[in-house]
């Protein structure tokens, strides 16, 4: 019998009971509603997959979570296993994100689906692991210079790599209007990042040479960024302190390992102005203009309307 | 069983040919050496295409050329994009929403201005950032998500940190100790700023208003004909499937990590409200993608534009999805007032395969998706989709009746597969955990199926309607008068108001 028979039978012993509540009628419409209940409980293992499962486990192949060949292999014969990992989940894999609890389909719909893995994981092989970035000799991600937002390591979330050229780079940060270090070598391996969504850095390909401590301007979260213009394909940061607009670009040194970095502030401020550069070893620092006595660079206001520094790094 | 298999794959087969026979399916190359998963997609003026891929670049389509052109690159996951009078772009990246604009007209962005960056971010992989929308007097509308407990806080983070929650900043930010805290840190949390607020910026970018907040996951943010923002969520925790929202100025919409930032809010913890109480703040869901039936992850919302599909679905909203290899088109009713939508799947059983993020239509009718993974099973590419201009049936409106439904249909329907209309109702609890299964799930006897004189019309009973339940509508069986089954075969109606 299915429910609309049931239904039907259920309507037509309903009229016959002339009085609401009546002990047929109650007898009639609780026996209705438990088919009803039976016959929408009955779980079906192919469609709770796909329904809960299916968005993050492909049959052959790692996506978000494990592939249902892996799975297979894992849980064969151990449904309770099975079932006790669906409704509290661990993170067990380094970069995988932890799967939710499956507590809401209830023993009886993961035992469905446990079969139903089961079932059509049986003699299928996993592919093998992804071997890494299928764009990692795209010319567009090599080419030189290269700007980069992604998420980066001893940064602010709002990272900015550069790629001056084929051995310098360094990362700005536009949360603090920063930059915060430079390295020679190679630029970045942002494939941790884009190959999920986010939930792993990228990594800096080659060594840091230098680390800025804090803002040369001594402004710790005061600075506002207001975006950069591409020239080159090299960028010029622009970022508010106070009332002056300050611009700061980046170019690979003239000769040797290095950079430039060449600053303009708007308007010109009124007195004298130092800036705090951070003492390091191996980086000699050089300015066109003003007094540099160690890391302190002393400008009168005509020379800080625009200034140059060299970062030599060894 | 094998008669069985082969009568699925015949009707199987003759659905996804009743799509191909008045649609075109084509595959668009993305440019070489770019990562094809798209993030944002918008039509110019000029009929070109901007698409915005995965790893940042900014790419310009010629559909006539059929040529790529790059526009910019370096953008960290942009989720939207909007072309304004002057030529520039408006793009949503993590981090901030950007002007790109071609100072020097090269063909490309010289200039990557902020436009608004005054928002929160922990470093969490989830806190994406969508939009943005566009309202008629050229206001923005930004939507950000909320951070996972998949992972912790970034040590260093932009903006403050809000101390209401069981994990102070030190186990927010603690890898090595995040196992035990991530139970306590709620499944998706916001301890920095606007995560899960839609925020309201002037044209300019330079004064924002919170607007609404409770969101999660909203990877859909536009307005519809009518001018209503409409925001798309994703199932999970406080989400028992995927809803669509008609938000409105100072809403709350259902997800409670966002309420710690509400201006004024008295430092209660949101997960420390009864759940009744919750309820009772929560502006409930125009509509409803029922898990692993219609969506799983629905994306994008856009306007069918007239002259592209049938005319009888122009100005309704079209959406995308992920994980569901359809994308889903909107009925709206209203009763009383109030607002409330059938969904109905589009292109289900066609070529168009799984992945749709973005929808933009271009200058001459034909429908652009673009396809996305990340991590989750999705797509990658564009396909193009063109109407052949071939009449089919489907049902363009809907209307909710006191005891049942009128359903206006394109073509006349054969009153001989009337009886063959099956009814059912469902709802969800409103709760924490990560999902929920249907509730109560009651097929409904149809009673009274009648047709009206042009054929186009039909009217029938269930009953009176229920209140917060989704009632789905399976055509499945209807058939034309010449025979044609309904393409997009059911609609499912969420109840919000019942007529009286």
């Amino acid at each position: 019998m299915n429910w609309l028979t049931e239904y039907r039978i259920a309507r037509r012993y309903f009229s016959a009971a002339k009085t609401p509540g009546s002990d047929l009628m109650k007898h009639v419409l609780f026996f209705f509603s438990a088919a009803c209940v039976a016959a929408s409980a009955a779980p079906d293992g192919a469609q709770l997959f796909t329904n809960n499962c299916s968005a993050c486990h492909l049959l052959d192949q790692m996506v978000v979570g494990p592939s249902l060949a892996e799975i297979r292999g894992l849980y064969f014969g151990k449904q309770e296993d099975f079932l006790k990992w669906c409704v509290a989940p661990k993170k067990k894999r380094e970069n995988v994100i932890e799967m939710p609890s499956m507590v809401h389909v209830g023993d009886e719909g993961l035992r469905a689906i446990y079969d139903h893995i089961m079932k059509v994981a049986e003699g299928v092989k996993a592919k093998k692991q992804d071997p890494g970035d299928p764009y990692k000799t795209s010319p567009t991600y090599m080419a030189r210079p290269q700007v980069q937002r992604i998420f980066m390591p001893n940064a602010g979330p709002a990272a900015i790599a550069v790629a001056l050229d084929e051995t310098n780079s360094l990362c700005w940060d536009a949360g603090e209007c920063r930059l915060r270090y430079a390295w020679t070598g190679g630029f970045i391996d942002g494939f941790p990042y884009w190959r999920g969504n986010g939930s792993s850095l990228a990594t800096v390909v080659g060594t840091v040479k230098y680390t800025e401590a804090k803002s040369p301007f001594g402004t710790p979260g005061e600075g506002k960024f207001l975006g950069y213009t591409m020239k080159d394909k090299l960028p010029t940061f622009r970022y508010q302190i106070g009332a002056q607009t300050v611009t700061e670009r980046f170019t690979p040194a003239k000769d040797g390992t290095g950079f430039q970095r060449t600053f303009t502030i708007t308007p010109t401020p009124a007195a004298a102005m130092t800036l705090e550069f951070t003492a390091q070893e191996g980086v000699t620092i050089t300015s066109d203009k003003g007094t540099l006595s160690g890391t302190k660079l002393t400008l009168a206001p005509a020379d800080a309307a625009t200034f140059t520094l060299t970062f030599s790094l060894k | 069983m094998k008669s069985f298999s082969l009568l699925a794959w015949l009707s199987l087969s003759l659905v996804a040919g009743a799509w191909t026979e008045h649609f075109t399916f084509e595959e668009i190359s993305g440019p070489p050496g770019v990562d094809p998963q798209v993030g944002a997609m918008e039509t110019l003026a000029d009929g070109r295409i901007a698409v915005a891929f995965h790893r940042g670049d900014v790419m310009i389509y010629d559909p006539a050329a059929k040529t790529w052109s790059p526009f910019a690159s370096g953008l960290q996951e942009p989720l939207g994009m909007l072309a304004d009078k002057d030529g520039s772009l408006l793009v949503m990246q993590r981090a901030e929403l950007t002007r790109l604009r071609d100072t020097n007209n090269d063909g490309s962005a010289d200039e990557y201005e902020t436009v608004f960056d005054d928002f929160g971010m922990s470093g969490n992989y989830h806190e994406f950032a969508y939009g943005p929308a566009r309202d008629a007097q050229g206001n923005l509308y930004i939507v950000l998500g909320v951070a996972s407990n998949g992972a912790p806080m970034a040590k260093e983070i932009r903006g403050e940190f809000s101390k209401i929650g069981k994990v102070d900043f030190v186990g927010m930010t603690t890898r090595e100790t995040w196992g035990k805290n991530r139970g306590a840190a709620g499944r998706m949390y916001a301890r920095v700023k606007w995560r899960g607020w839609v925020l309201k910026l002037s044209p300019d970018g330079k004064a924002m208003e919170p607007f609404a907040s409770g969101f999660r996951s909203p990877n859909g943010i536009g307005f519809d004909a009518a001018g209503r923002l409409l925001i798309t969520d994703n199932q999970g925790d406080w989400r028992p499937t995927s809803p669509l929202y008609d938000v409105k100025k100072g809403g709350f919409y259902g997800h409670p990590a966002s309420l710690v930032w509400t201006p004024g809010w008295d430092g209660k913890d949101p997960l420390s409200i009864p759940v009744p109480q919750l309820d009772k703040m929560q502006t409930p869901a125009i509509g409803y993608f029922p898990q692993g039936e219609l969506a799983n992850s629905p994306t994008w919302p856009v306007v069918i534009p007239s002259g592209s599909f049938p005319a009888n679905w122009t100005k309704q909203t079209l959406i995308g999805e992920m994980n569901q290899k359809n994308l889903v088109r909107v009925l709206e009713d209203k009763v009383d007032g109030t607002l409330q939508t059938a969904l109905v799947p589009v292109f289900n059983g066609s070529p168009l395969g799984m992945g749709s993020n973005r929808l933009a239509f271009g200058k001459d009718g034909s429908l652009f998706v673009g396809k996305t993974q990340l991590s989750w099973a999705g797509g990658k590419g564009i396909t193009r989709i063109k109407w052949n201009g071939k009449a089919f049936l489907s049902l363009d409106q809907i209307k909710a009746q006191k005891e049942g439904f009128a359903l206006r249909f394109s073509q006349p329907l054969d009153p001989a597969s009337l009886k063959t209309l099956a009814v059912s109702r469902h709802t969800y609890d409103y709760h924490q955990a990560y999902g929920a299964p249907k509730k109560d799930l009651t097929p409904l006897e149809v009673k009274n199926a009648k047709l009206s004189a042009d054929g186009l019309t039909l009217t029938f009973e269930i009953g009176a309607l229920k209140e917060n339940y989704l009632h789905l509508i399976d055509m499945t069986g209807l058939l034309g008068k010449g025979g044609g089954k309904v393409l997009g075969n059911k609609a499912w109606y969420q109840v919000v108001k019942a007529p009286k």
